[in-house]
């Protein structure tokens, strides 16, 4: 459900968060603004090295050394994160804003645990006894579908299945009823019929919390899914913003029409994959003017030389790109034939 | 009807499970447990299945990089697991595998043009000036410059080096390529160029591809027919149309409708499996799928289904079927 005529629940300004390499500066978000309402679904969509986990990791505050964010704000709740000190964020972080990773193995602890790991979030943000805290870890436990919940609060992780992890995690964001959940290619690491189990259960229980969610996937199957609004992203920016429908019937942004049109897909018949020649550009040298110049079929000579703008070709939709009347006619017929 | 190239009897391959000082086997990992199918000249046969149901543990066990445990893999006609070593050394040359990983599969000491032209060194197939000759074409024909061949894996790219894995496995101009999940590591701009170029050269040399695949998306398009396996047997067989409009066997079904579909109307009835995949150490009795089937009956956890033809070419082992 997309409600506009509220205030925005957390919103990116123009966010710039970039690696100070010896090799270079690395802008791996580099201009990025988004909304994300109350009870919305937010997807980030973008290949490796586009910046869409970086900007997570920016929300939240725990870029690593050499990775600074240099410029922008993040309004949450109408606060300004940047400007929180770090007490202050780590009363936000886990409490309000939860986070689940990719790989459940590499995020949980692999000698404390699973029942520890979850109770000490909730010993940490409220004020209860250990005995309390158990209790609850056993009810979230068995509320994201972990059989024996009991029994598994005294197991490590290494004793549970990818799938139950991964729904460890998930009790463990949930576990001080979070307003923004943030999930970094959460089914990514999973099969196919586990992820089906994990997505099954994030909806239910994005539903019964009416919190907000921000995924960040490349796979645009989980994506049509699951979000609501959608951000293409590529080198650091984002290249079209629209709400699900526009971006899978609509798109305007060459890069979106050529990844809908690369992927080989169930629901039609596909004489040839589209293809987008080149590689990924290397981040330390990106193109002149419009990042995705070099691989794009549209491409003028405008696009060398100036880069284009993010901007409103109607209500809720943005798209960089300087070419969009061109663009929109052979998209139409483009999609229609499947390639 | 075409010819079989590869005919996979009953093919079986355990991994022994040690324990203690004296490395006791307490018991046996059941990867691959009696598994059949044949592969046609030219075609593709998708194999397709979670992680852990002994896909991958098939193709080497064909390849014979792991030796099977019992069983016939006949490919043009004679049988390959009763060959000596040496033999089986020179009948490689037909059969190629690419693998998934671009990163860990290529030796990142080697020059480009060595890693490619190795298996012709190994075979003595042609003079040094030959074969760099050759490997140029070969690095030409799947998209990377031959100037470039001098270079290392390093300075390639995550599809570029797939390209190069490619080349190597074209080398020996074989009749048969293994991929084993050799899109699933790519990025989604890149994969569609793999999948184009491994298409191309089927075309081009008559290849006969042993597509392994977790991605049901990827074997819908690639393949022609398509092998679905769960927990180390395969549980249905049939041409690609067919498994996917006709799907019989119930694991086969939920595999499909939990596939994620880029389509915001695509309906579907999603079909959740409960519970993980059990281990094959320790395989349920009876079907092995039945403690997460939505249709099992009592028959179901008592004798397994045998993989039989239900209807023409379309081949399913689950008792529903049975009954007739």
């Amino acid at each position: 459900m997309i409600i506009n005529n509220k205030e925005p629940l957390l919103e990116a300004k123009d966010l710039k968060t970039y690696f100070f390499t010896e090799n270079g500066i690395v802008k791996a978000v580099d201009g990025v603004g988004f909304k994300v309402y109350q009870g919305e679904v937010l997807g980030l969509v973008g290949e490796s090295g586009c910046g869409k986990s970086v900007t997570a990791f920016s929300i939240i505050r725990l870029l690593d050394y050499p990775g600074k964010t240099v410029e922008g704000e993040i309004l949450f709740k109408g606060e300004n994160l940047l400007r929180k000190t770090d007490a202050e964020m780590r009363k936000i972080r886990g409490k309000d804003i939860a986070t689940i990773f990719q790989e459940p193995m590499t995020a949980l602890n692999p000698v404390l645990t699973v029942g520890f790991q979850i109770s000490e979030a909730l010993l940490m943000h409220f004020k209860i006894s250990k005995d309390e805290a158990i209790k609850k870890t056993i009810e979230l436990l068995e509320k994201v579908g972990i059989p024996m919940p009991e029994q598994r609060i005294n197991e490590y992780p290494h004793q549970l299945s990818g799938g139950m992890r991964q729904r460890a995690m998930i009790a463990m964001a949930m576990s001080c009823d979070p307003i923004l959940l943030i999930a970094d290619e959460p089914t990514t690491a999973l099969d196919v019929t586990i992820q089906a189990q994990i997505l099954d259960l994030m909806s239910t229980l994005l539903r019964e919390f009416n919190g907000s969610l921000i995924m960040i996937t490349h796979d645009l199957g989980v994506i049509a899914e699951i979000a609501d609004r959608i951000a293409i992203m590529y080198a650091g920016k984002i290249v079209e913003y629209a709400n699900k429908r526009t971006i899978f019937y609509n798109p305007l942004h060459p890069y979106t029409f050529a990844l809908l049109t690369s992927i080989p897909r169930l629901d039609m018949e596909m004489k040839r994959l589209n293809v987008i020649p080149g590689i990924v550009p290397n981040p330390l040298h990106f193109p002149e003017g419009c990042k995705f110049n070099p691989r794009c079929r549209f491409m003028t000579d405008r696009c060398k030389e100036e880069e284009p703008q993010l901007i409103k070709v109607e209500e809720g939709h943005l798209v960089r790109c300087w070419n969009i009347d061109k663009v929109a006619p052979e998209v139409k017929k483009g999609l229609l034939v499947g390639v | 009807m075409m010819d079989s190239l590869l005919k996979v009897d009953n093919l079986v391959k355990y991994f022994p499970i040690r324990k203690g000082i004296f490395r006791r086997t307490v018991g046996w990992v059941k990867a691959v447990d009696d598994v059949s199918f044949e592969v046609y000249e030219g075609e593709t046969l998708g194999l397709v299945g979670e992680s852990g149901c002994g896909k991958t543990t098939t193709a080497l066990t064909i390849l014979r990089l792991e030796e099977p445990t019992k069983g016939q893999v006949i490919f043009d006609g004679r049988d390959i697991v009763k060959m000596k070593k040496a033999d089986m050394r020179k009948e490689r040359k037909n059969m190629q595998i690419i693998f998934q990983d671009p990163y860990s599969s290529l030796d990142p000491r080697m020059k480009i043009k060595d890693i490619i032209a190795e298996g012709i060194l190994t075979h003595n197939l042609l003079n040094v000036r030959e074969r760099y000759k050759r490997v140029g074409e070969l690095l030409e024909k799947v998209g990377i410059p031959a100037e470039n061949m001098d270079s290392f894996p390093h300075e390639f790219s995550g599809g570029q080096r797939q390209r190069i894995g490619i080349a190597r496995a074209l080398a020996l101009e074989p009749k048969i390529i293994m991929c084993d999940e050799a899109v699933s590591a790519l990025d989604v701009s890149i994969r569609s160029q793999i999948i184009n170029l491994l298409k191309d050269l089927q075309k081009e040399f008559n290849l006969t591809y042993l597509f392994i695949a977790h991605d049901l998306s990827v074997i819908k398009y690639i393949s022609d027919r398509v092998v679905v396996m769960y927990l180390g047997k395969i549980v249905e067989i049939a041409d690609k149309k067919d498994l996917f409009t006709n799907t019989m066997h119930p694991y086969t079904q939920a595999l499909i409708s939990a596939v994620p579909v880029p389509n915001p109307d695509y309906k579907k009835e999603r079909i959740i499996l409960k519970g993980d995949v059990p281990s094959p150490a320790n395989p349920p009795k009876g079907c092995r799928f039945h403690p997460r089937c939505s249709k099992v009956m009592k028959i179901c956890s008592e004798i397994e289904p045998k993989l039989i033809e239900i209807k023409e070419k379309h081949f399913c082992a689950c008792h529903l079927y049975n009954e007739k």
